[in-house]
Parts: C-alpha cells; structure tokens; sequence
C-alpha cells in the first residue's frame, strides 16, 4: 500500500519570538498524513505551543516572530496565506477553554466559524449539529457554555473546529486546565474523531496515559526544539533511556517499567499502555520486593516522579534541613501521630450565599505533615482550605492554629503564622518590586527597615531570586513568578504554607518543579497544606489526605493507605492515581496491589531516586 | 446585507412549541422566549423611538410632563414586556428614583431662594416651601422619566440583538459588532477575576486602613493584574476568533435576521407623535 501525500509537511522550521534571542523551536521537519494521529513532546520551553500556533500562521501573523523555513497544508503555506485561508485546512483548539468561546450558547458558538466562512445557513447547521452529535453536545445546543462543566466547554472547543471542516486539527493541551473527569471526557471525544479517521491530529499533551492511546506516530523536540526522534510511537519504548534524559515525560507504564528493569524485573519490550505493563509482570514469576507503603527511608521524591535517568529541571534551592522527617504519618482522622498538631477544626460549617459547602467537618493537621486536600469538583476542597487559614473567616472556635482561635486572631498575627498562595501568583502581587513584594509582611509586622531588608534579602537568596530583586514581578518568567508568592508567603517565619491548586494550567515538569520546591519546604520543617487534582503528585509527595466529597470528610488518612482505597476513591468521584491504576490488579502479583508511589517500587540496587 | 439573510426565519420558528421544532432549527434561547410584543420588535426601534422625548426631557421643568412620561412607559412596559421578578424590581426603580431624588433635593435646596413661595412645613426656624418640594420633585420626576424610557429598550432587549441589528440594519462592520460582543462576555469573568484579586490582597494587607486614600490605593493596586489577565485573555481569545476565520469575508451568514418591518417604522412614527403630542398638551393641560 502506497502511503498517500502528505497533508502537513514541515521543513526545517525555526521560530524566533521578538525580543527572544534564540529559535525555539529550533530545527523541525516532518509530516503528518490524512487521517494520521501525531503526538508532538518536548520539554518545557523547547517551543511546542509556538509550533502549533505556527501551523495556521497564528504566528507570525498574529503573533510577532521570525519564522524560517516553510510550513504547507494542503496546497496553502502557513504565515504566508492569510489565517483566515488556512482555517479551512487547520482548525485549533487552546488549553484555555474560556479563551476560546465568544457566544452565548453552544449552537451558536460551533456555528461561529462556518458563518465567518460565509457558508449557507443549512450548511452551518448541518455541520453544527453534526459536530455537536459527536462530541455529545447536541443535546445541550441551546445552554449558555458558562454553564458547562470545563470538560464540557472544551469539547464544545474541539467540536467548534470540528465544524470548520478542515483536514487537521492541533490541539495544545487541550485537559491542562481539566480536572480528570474533564480530561476523561475530552479524550473520550478525540478517540471518536480519531476512530472515525476522517482528520489528522496534532495533538500537544503532557498526560501521555491518555494521549497515548488515540496516537499512531510521535515528534519528539529537544530541549533547544530540535527533533530528535520522529516516528511510529513505538519509538516512545524502543528508545525510552535516550527521550528520559532529555526531559520528556513518559507514559506511567513506561517509566514503572524501567524502573523496575532497573531492579532486574526483564520486559522483552518496555510497556507503553497499564495493559501491557500488566501483561509482562504477569509472565514475570517471583514476586516483586515492593517498598511499605508509607516507609519513607529515602528522601522525599526528589523533584521527579521518574527513575534514576532523568535529567532534572533547576532545582528547588530549599537547603534540606533534615532528611529524617516524620517518618510514620497518622492514623485517619489523627494527622502524623508522633508529631502534636497544628491545625485543628471542630464542627467547621461555612455557607456560601447561604448555600452549606461544609457541614461540620472534624480533622487536626500534624505539624510537619505535607497534607494534600482532594475531591470532586463542587466538594468545598478551596473552601476548606480558605477556612482553615482564616482566608475566609470561620465561625469563632471552630478552627485554631497552634491554639489561634483562626476565627478571632487578627491579620496581622495570621500573617506570621500562615502563608498563602493563590492559585495565580500575579493576582497576590501587591508591590511593584520584587524585593519589596518579599519585604511587605515584614513591614506588615512592624520589623525594623534594617532587618526588613537583611530578611527580604536572604529569603531572595533562599529561593533563587536575587538576581531579581529589583525587577517588577510581572516581568518574572512563570516559575520564578510561583517561587516569589511562596517566599512572600513564607518570610515572616510562617509555620504553615497554603496552596490552592497550584498545578493547574502548568505543564508536568513545572508541576514537578513546584511540588519538588514543596516537598523541600516540608522537609525543612514547614507544613503543607495544597488542594489538587493531580493524584500521582499527592502520591508522591504528601504524606497525608484528606478526602473530601459535598462538603464533608470522608477520609484523612496517611497518603498510601487512602490512594490504594478503590472503593473510597470510587466513592469520592476520584481517580486512582496512574501508577496504581496500572498496578493494583496484576495476575499472580497481589504485592503491587497497594503501590501508589514510584519509590515503592523496587530500582537498581535497592536504591532511592 | 449577505446573500443568505432571510433563508430562516428563527422568530417563525421560535413562535411553534420547542418540542415540535425540528432538530436542524436555529433557534436560539434568546430567539426561543421573545414572546413579548416589546421584546418582539427591532432593538433599534426601542432606541429610537424614546431617543427624542428623552432628550427633550432634560430641558423641560414641570411636574406634568415627566410624570407623563412614566405613564406612558410604564404602561408599555406592563403590557409589553415579560413582568418576570427581575423586570418588576427594575419597574420599581422608577417610582424609588423620583421619591428619593425629589425628597433630598427638596430638603437641600436653599431656603432663601424659595421664601416668596408657601410654607407648607416649619421645623424650628427652618421652613420648606413650596417651590422648593416643586423643584425637587420636577428634578426626581425628570431623572425617573429618562430611565422608565431607557427600561423600555433595556428589560426587552437582549445585548446580542443590539449588536446584531447594529451590524444588519446600520451596517456597522461585522468586525466591530461582534468583537464588542465577544468582549462583552469577558465580564462575568473580569468579575470574578476582581474578586480573587481583591480576596488575595486583602490576605496580603496591601493597602490596609480606613479612609479614601486607602480605598484609592487599594482599588489601584488591583487594577494592574486585573489587566494583565483581561490583556492576555483578550489576546487568546482574540486568535481563536482568527483561527476560525473571522473576518474571512467582508460580510458573514446571518443566522439569526432581526428585520426592520413595518411595525417598526409605525411604532418609531408612533412614539414620536405621542412624544410631540405630550409635550405640546400636558403643560398647558396642567397649567
């Protein structure tokens, strides 16, 4: 069978942004037949999104770049003919689902783009209800999109391009801002586009579980956005050692894999899929020597779910005070037992507008822990948190710190005691320098300017900021932007340090790098508390959870304990995180039933990360 | 206009039953509960037709030809528009404009300027005379008469259809027209964007204290990420527009056709004559 003609073909392109002083990407060839599905991966900033965007001529022609050599789609040329032209043969569809919808109901916003195409009106209507039958939103035509859920808006994002009726589509992240039941239901979407066979894809994603199931071939990008391996996704196995070193996230049943390969565990081929995974240590016969679930003998994951190979991201810059950290966390309900603790509620109750988010929930918070709050959407996670560190104002005596009455205590004394971190650093940004953004709570606390200065200077240090003292934290690139609001949270001496959801919208390694940061923190002797979706990051890095569902607790318990529990999560509307996914049912291996981390599975020699 | 406008007509179809329309009807849910006869005619009409009265109405200073003026809109309104909970509270606006505009004026006019006119009340040795409560109430009536116009346009006319009979009957580019609509749906998010940012200042204590500097202050310092977001969220939502060939053509298919009828133009004629008509009888009725 002779392959058909190319519908994308890219050749030798460079991109340089204005006021960038390098080309990321660097040097990118290939090219993506009908019908085919494409993974394009690379590590943070080697250019991906900007590629993307290239394809239709978004840049340069809507965003300034300098872009060499050609991009062609179907007969037309990226960046030369109009986006409007190439939107005939490239449809797109952003991380940001709200960023993308510009109507007030979902019929007219999938008519949106045939109309702009001048299109009949029976034509627009067929297409629109045609792509909204596929990704199951016909039934919805009439809705406003605000009032879906964020899986729900972006399938309507996916079937908006679908009505453009263009030969390809490329997809940057399209679940980064998705919770995983969101996720869940956009990939169920793009399988049926996929299985359907009538569009390429090109399909940007970090969450390779997912992604890899709907995807034939891969482009891998190096650091500088130069390919470096292009082919079958096979090539994601047979060259697994190689793509891990370069920073590329690979697909949980892989990197388990090597690890365990490490450990003498043989795989013919290394495993792409929880199947195949499942499928080799199946045929394996000894059983596999697994770490105790909750032994942290080793240091906290150091800045990476993968094994050894991995080239690591800039490291957090916390001096790890003590290795030995609380090694035993508590029993439900108790935090760590050893360690007295710091946050308790009692019988906490708050409305909004005067709806019940939480109703009456009980739990103390051991000092020292690195607790994760998780739930369903709509579970009163943000709530509960916000209470807890007297963000918003509970009810008097129902939530104390390290006997504070949080409900009585004024700012200024919660200031000193609890750092908090909103999910956008931008938006607690309050001073125009970076110093001073670190200095304002030590002036808060009335401190002398001299040592206000010694103070913000040395916390700058701490956290790898002081070549930027003096820059506006605007300017500040994302993860030094995250790294500021943690140190301006943390340098009046807080003992406990909030978070909530500061994972969402940011790439895996960004999400590592920031979770790697926390667990330094905690290892130094701050507490942690973070609400998140992100299962295999609370695996690998707290040591409690608590488990929310409709504003009560169902669960708080050390993080092995409660992660392995399928019928709570179940219960709860969450998903096991992939590593145990992958691993609880394994013919003749019932010791992987209850791994949740990957430092419980056994590597080279015994040893840690 | 494009050579499709006309193939449907999503008013007819919006007047059947929902669960008779077919299932490739246009309809929107906009289209779907225009049912009133206000809400049915053409957002420029109920514009244009209040536009005269409504300028007039700064000028005049008696009592009678306002108040007639809320008459006449809020008769309109009562039998023309959809009396749900939400009209009703803005119906009452109305009467709590004149009351509360018209008594504080009365209260803080100067005494001195109205002594030739009868005392109707003595507190001590102040005095509020009769011109004084006129003036006011001239004033309050005034103001309570240019917003029951506006209601009449406002609480039967949905912000889309504005934009959409701009673009189709007063041939503003579709490129305006629609990219104020789009933005027009950045609000609710800058909305709660605001409260986030206003949320985490006020954990930080940036520009704590009391006062109007304070506020001043404080109000400021939330402006700078406020906009930054809404520039960045402008600029994304900006590509995914060109991305699906906005402005590809210099005209685009029209989905939903607002019309210019006939009843239109008879409604316009017809305000304006009553218009004239009230301001040439009722102060002499009155007077």
């Amino acid at each position: 069978m002779t392959a058909p003609a190319p519908l994308l073909r890219v050749r030798d392109v460079a991109i340089v942004h204005d006021e960038a002083t390098r080309a990321t990407p660097s040097s990118v060839s290939f090219a993506v037949r009908p019908g085919e599905a494409v993974l394009l991966l690379g590590p943070s900033g080697c250019g991906k999104s900007t590629l993307a965007l290239a394809l239709n001529g978004l840049v340069p022609r809507s965003v300034p770049a300098e872009v060499r050599g050609s991009i062609e789609v179907d007969g037309l040329r990226a960046g030369i003919d109009s986006v409007a032209r190439l939107s005939t043969r490239v449809a797109m569809v952003q991380q940001d689902p709200d960023a993308q919808i510009v109507t007030g109901s979902v019929l007219d916003e999938v008519a949106f783009g045939p109309e702009n195409l001048l299109l009949p009106v029976e034509e627009v209507l067929r297409r629109s209800e045609d792509a909204l039958r596929r990704v199951g939103l016909w039934a919805r035509r009439d809705d406003d999109p605000a009032v879906l859920s964020g899986g729900g808006r972006q399938r309507l994002a996916i079937a908006a391009a679908l009505a453009m009726g263009s030969p390809l589509l490329v997809l940057d992240e399209p679940t980064a801002n998705l919770d995983p039941q969101g996720a869940e239901q956009v990939y169920a979407a793009l399988a049926e586009v996929v299985a359907t066979g009538d569009r390429a894809i090109v399909l940007v994603e970090h969450d390779l579980d997912a992604a890899i199931g709907l995807a034939g071939r891969a482009v891998v990008l190096d650091r500088l956005g130069a390919v470096v391996a292009e082919g079958p996704v096979d090539l994601l196995r047979d060259r697994a050692e190689e793509l891990l070193a370069l920073g590329i996230w690979l697909p949980t049943a892989t990197l388990a894999a090597l690890r365990l390969r490490g450990a003498g565990v043989g795989f013919e081929r290394l495993p792409l899929t929880a199947a195949e995974l499942r499928e080799a240590l199946a045929a394996h016969p000894e059983p596999i020597a697994v770490a105790l679930p909750d032994a942290r003998s080793f240091p906290p994951a150091g800045g990476s779910a993968s094994p050894d190979a991995r080239s690591s991201p800039p490291r957090a810059v916390v001096p790890r005070a003590d290795p030995g950290r609380n090694d035993s966390a508590g029993e439900a309900g108790g935090g760590t037992a050893s360690a007295p603790p710091l946050v308790v509620a009692r019988d906490l109750r708050i409305s909004r507008r005067r709806a019940p988010v939480l109703h009456g929930v009980d739990l103390s918070i051991a000092a020292g822990s690195f607790t994760a709050i998780v739930g369903a959407n709509g579970a009163g996670k943000t709530t509960l948190l916000q209470a807890l560190c007297g963000v918003l104002r509970p009810p008097k005596g129902s939530v104390s710190i390290d006997g504070v009455d949080v409900g009585r205590a004024d700012a200024r004394l919660l200031g000193r005691r609890v750092g908090f971190v909103f999910q956008n650093p931008e938006h607690q940004f309050v001073t125009s320098t970076v110093l001073d953004e670190v200095a304002h709570e030590l002036r808060r606390q009335g401190l002398e300017p001299d040592e206000v200065e010694r103070r913000a200077r040395a916390t700058l240090r701490r956290f790898g900021l002081e070549h930027r003292a003096e820059a506006h934290p605007f300017l500040l690139s994302g993860g030094q932007k995250r790294r500021l609001s943690v140190a301006a949270a943390l340098v009046a001496g807080a003992e406990l340090l909030a978070l909530d959801e500061p994972t969402f919208g940011q790439d895996r390694e960004r999400a590592e790098e920031l979770l790697a940061l926390l667990s330094d923190l905690n290892a130094a002797g701050t507490t942690v508390l973070v609400v998140t979706h992100d299962l295999q990051l609370v695996a690998e890095h707290a040591s409690d959870v608590i488990v929310l569902g409709e504003g009560r607790l169902l669960a708080h318990g050390p993080v092995g304990a409660v992660l392995a529990d399928d019928a709570l999560l179940e219960r709860s509307g969450l998903r096991p995180p992939p590593l145990h996914a992958a691993l609880r049912d394994v013919p003749g291996h019932p010791e992987l039933a209850t791994v949740t981390r990957f430092a419980e599975l056994p590597s080279s020699g015994g040893r840690a990360d | 206009m494009a050579e499709h406008v006309g193939r449907t007509d999503a008013r007819r179809r919006a007047a059947l039953p929902s669960a008779s329309r077919t299932s490739s009807s246009g309809s929107s849910p906009s289209s779907a509960r225009r049912s009133a006869p206000l809400e049915r005619l053409n957002p420029l009409t109920k514009a244009a037709g209040p536009l005269p009265a409504t300028v007039m109405l700064v000028l005049v200073r008696d009592l009678a030809t306002p108040a007639a003026f809320i008459a006449l809109a809020l008769l309109l309104l009562l039998l023309g528009a959809r009396l749900d909970r939400r009209n009703l509270l803005f119906l009452a606006l109305v009467p709590a404009i004149v009351l509360t505009t018209g008594t504080s004026l009365s209260l803080w006019a100067d005494p001195a300027r109205f002594e030739e006119t009868a005392a109707l009340l003595r507190i001590g040795g102040w005095t509020l005379h009769a011109g004084a409560l006129e003036t006011g109430f001239a004033t309050g009536l005034r103001l309570g008469a240019i917003t029951a116009l506006a209601l009449l346009s406002g609480l039967t006319t949905s912000g889309p259809d504005v934009a959409r009979s701009m673009v189709q009957q007063l041939r503003l580019p579709y490129r305006i027209g629609y990219t104020a609509l789009a933005a027009f749906r950045f609000l609710p998010r800058f909305g709660h964007e605001l409260e986030v940012i206003r949320q985490a200042h006020r954990v930080r204590g940036a520009h704590a204290g009391r006062g109007p500097f304070a506020a001043i202050a404080r109000w400021l310092g939330t402006i700078v990420p406020l906009l930054a977001g809404a520039i960045r969220h402008g600029e994304r939502v900006a590509m995914a527009m060109d991305a699906r060939a906005f402005g590809a053509h210099p005209t685009r298919t029209e989905r939903h056709v607002l019309r210019w009828r006939a009843v239109d133009t008879a409604a316009v004629l017809g305000f304006w004559a009553v218009s004239a008509a009230l301001f040439l009888t009722v102060p002499a009725l009155a007077g």
